[in-house]
This record gives structure tokens, sequence and C-alpha cells, in this order.
């Protein structure tokens, strides 16, 4: 690991209600590298405090896997943001 | 996990799902059985009448989720063709949302498999549905999918 501290652009998705709750499907983000997925959600829910409350009813994942909230995120990652699913 | 046989059947649709076709397509000679299972939209949503249904997905990770449930089945059934078809968009009562046939040489291993495939996919496959009523909508109650708890950690460096 370098200890060089870069910015990384990810690619963020939400759905369903936490969708409707941040106002956007897809939004692109410059962040600090060697930050995880935990601190991505939490820049949101600052931008967005209602998010906070659903944080115990999500799951993330990151390039289409489900992932670890202490999942480190690398340049051009995708990460979602998706809400209990209820197909069928 | 093994590749998947070509002739399984991995879809997201916006039109009506075609059951019929699906079901000769998993048909063939050497094999015994086909189980299906259609669900499709109920009219009442915890005794509210229910008006229709809008449906949301996570399309590209829908799709592999749903290849991996088909992957998992041949692992653990001995079935021969899988189709799986969960439609997306707005659906009226009555309408199909989720078809899976599954064929097998005998009928155990279909029944087993369909069941499996329908529990896995309304527990993991990034999927949503939008119930709307006469005096407005809510999300419906889903199942938080099992995700990991923790990324492995590193070896401590020697």
């Amino acid at each position: 690991m370098t200890p060089v501290s870069q910015t990384i652009r990810v690619t963020v998705l939400f759905f369903g209600r936490l969708k409707e709750l941040t106002g956007h499907a897809e939004d692109s983000l410059d962040f600090a590298d060697a930050a995880t997925i935990e601190q991505l959600f939490a820049l949101y829910a600052v931008r967005h405090p209602e998010l906070a409350k659903y944080r115990s009813s999500v799951v993330a994942s990151r390039n289409q896997e489900f992932a670890a909230w202490d999942t480190p995120l690398r340049s051009g990652d995708e990460v979602a943001f998706l809400p209990p699913v209820s197909g069928g | 996990m093994a590749p998947l046989p070509h002739d399984d059947i991995y879809q997201l649709v916006r039109e009506p799902i075609d059951m019929a076709a699906l079901a000769r397509q998993v048909r063939a000679p050497e094999d015994g059985a086909i189980v299906t299972f259609d669900g499709f939209v109920r009219n009442q949503s915890h005794n509210r009448p229910t008006l229709y249904l809008d449906y949301e997905a996570y399309e590209s990770m829908a799709l592999a989720k749903m290849r991996e449930i088909g992957a998992q089945l041949h692992e653990k059934y001995r079935i021969h063709r899988v189709a799986m078809t969960h439609r997306l968009g707005r659906l009226e009562i009555g309408e199909t949302s989720v078809f899976i046939a599954v064929s097998a040489p005998h009928r155990a291993a279909a029944f087993d498999a369909c069941r499996f495939a329908i529990d896995t996919l309304k527990r993991t496959v990034p999927i949503w549905k939008k119930e709307y009523f006469e005096d407005g909508a809510v999300w419906a109650d889903g199942e938080l999918p099992p995700a990991p708890v923790a990324t492995p950690r590193a070896k401590p460096a020697s």
C-alpha cells in the first residue's frame, strides 16, 4: 500500500425508496482514496439526513456483488445502496 | 461456479411473459417432468385493495444473481434446463410478474429446484415493487439480502 492519498471517482446508484429519498438514481462522486462504502453512505447521509435511519435496512453492493460496509473503494467502482428486495 | 448450459434462459422483460413458450423451451425428449412457478399480481395487500404494481430492478446485478441461482440449481439438483423470467414496469392485477420453469428426468428434482429458485430469487435478486392503492403508494416490505459482514482482514505485514 502506498501512503499517497489521491482522489478516486465512483458511480453511486440508489434504488427504491432510497432513490426517492436522495432524488437521484445515479450519481458520480470524487472521493478520497481508501475510503469505504460506509464512509460513502455517511457522506450521502449528511446531504440527506433521512438516509441515516435506513442504514440498518440497506445492503450495499460493489460492482454488482453484495459487499461489506468496510469494503475499500477503488476508482471506477460502481456502488449501489439497496433497500430490502421485494421481487417475485 | 460451473458455466450455465447455453439453453437455459434468464431474462428481465417489460412485456407480458409467454409462459407456454418458456415451458416449451425447457422441454426435451430426455426429460420426464417440468415444474413451473407462476407468480402473479394479487388484488390486495394486507387487506387493502391493490390497483397495480410497479417493478424496478438493478438490472445488471439482477440478471447476474438470477444466473447465479441457475448455477446453484444445476449444482444441487439433477435437473436439465431452467427458464427464469421476471417482468418489470407496471403490472395489473392477475398479470404474471415472475415465471420459472425447470425440467428434469424425474419430478422430485424439478419440484425441489423450482422451490429453491423462487425462494432464493425473492431473497437475493435486487428487484423492488411499489404497490399502488386508492390513497397512495408504498414500497413493498422486502427481505434484506445476506451480505458479507466484513471484508477479510489483510494479513499482518511481516
